[in-house]
């Protein structure tokens, strides 16, 4: 389906707006989505938050009510806008994985993910890829060397990451925004380069 | 916060305000339309003079009107409003249904189906001129 024929019988009012595409940013508490977000958005990040039911764990528990909760987990987004018919919207994971993983309206429709890496500490690292695997969404690996500081290589992280060979790696300072370009265009030629999907007669 | 009702800047933090989020939509828990999403784009469809003259709104959904004037995603809504996303759905679907705003639904992206490949060019395009 192109990104430009789609509801225009059902619905003429929309045609007003823009389609929007999202890619979602995500990685462990404080690897530097919101750094990624910042760098590339054409505002400010944005901050916006949203009720999730989930199971209750732990010392909360209260006998004879039902296991559920309701917790709000708030997350940082931001916009380019490509064209007046097309803008890109790239949302930052909330830092607790086990919340945003039920979050279907997050995750869902989106068409690749960056997940933000820190050598320091790749273990968290792996809920995000785990998830996207599972999701089958793609995505990309963006290793944050603040200052251009690298103390690992891309095989070595791979490595340490169990990694796809066909997952590409990047380094580079996120901050930076031609690095932090850089990642999301690699992600679209990872797109791109996906096999074809059976047609559907 | 006793100016929030008149309080047009979105600046207000959310923890300043004594109005439960539920309150502002009646008590509803849930927007009767379940194909909002974070990105379905809202556009006004009435110019400025029109908006004043639809009855029965509450603050917040003129505050959508005037943000909807140029198109937004619903995720700016809710952070414009600085209410959850579930309100912000709940808020904008009563517009829709007044025929105050349109929405404009994503790209449908289904697992499998990512060769949106003009879609992906014309992103790409769009992110060289960074």
């Amino acid at each position: 389906m192109g990104y430009d024929d789609s509801d225009r019988h059902e619905a003429p009012d929309g045609e007003l707006a823009p389609t929007a595409v999202k890619f979602l940013i995500a990685g462990g508490f404080g690897v530097g989505k919101t750094t990624m977000v910042g760098a590339v958005s054409e505002v400010e990040p944005l901050r916006t938050e949203e009720y999730l039911t989930v199971a209750s764990k732990g010392v909360d528990d209260i006998a004879g009510v039902d296991g559920k909760h309701t917790t709000t987990v708030a997350m940082d987004f931001g916009r380019i806008t490509v064209s007046p018919e097309l803008v890109v919207y790239l949302f930052g994971t909330p830092g607790q994985e086990r919340f945003w993983f039920m979050w279907d309206d997050l995750v869902s429709g989106a068409l690749g993910a960056v997940v933000v890496a820190d050598t320091r500490r790749l273990e968290t690292s792996f809920g995000s890829i785990d998830f996207f695997e599972s999701r089958r969404i793609p995505f990309v690996v963006a290793v944050n060397c603040f200052d251009g500081r690298q103390d690992r290589t891309v095989p070595e992280v791979r490595t340490a990451l169990d990694l796809d060979p066909r997952v590409p790696i990047l380094m580079g300072d996120l901050r930076q925004r031609p690095v932090s370009r850089d990642v999301l265009l690699a992600l679209v030629d990872h797109l791109m380069a996906r096999p074809e999907p059976t047609p559907v007669p | 916060m006793v100016s929030h009702w008149a309080d047009e800047t979105p600046d207000d933090d959310p923890e300043d305000s004594f109005v439960r989020p539920y309150t502002i939509t009646h008590g509803r828990t849930a927007s009767a339309r379940e194909d909002l999403t974070l990105i379905t784009v809202i556009v006004s469809l009435l110019p400025p003079e029109e908006q004043l003259a639809v009855r029965g709104l509450e603050p917040e959904h003129r505050f959508i009107l005037e943000l909807c004037r140029t198109p937004v995603a619903l995720a700016e809504i809710a952070a414009g409003l600085n209410l959850p996303v579930a309100v912000a759905k709940i808020l904008t679907g009563d517009l829709i249904a007044l025929g105050a705003v349109a929405a404009r639904a994503p790209v449908a992206v289904a697992a499998g189906q990512g060769q949106n490949v003009r879609l992906l060019q014309a992103v790409r395009d769009g992110l060289r001129r960074l």
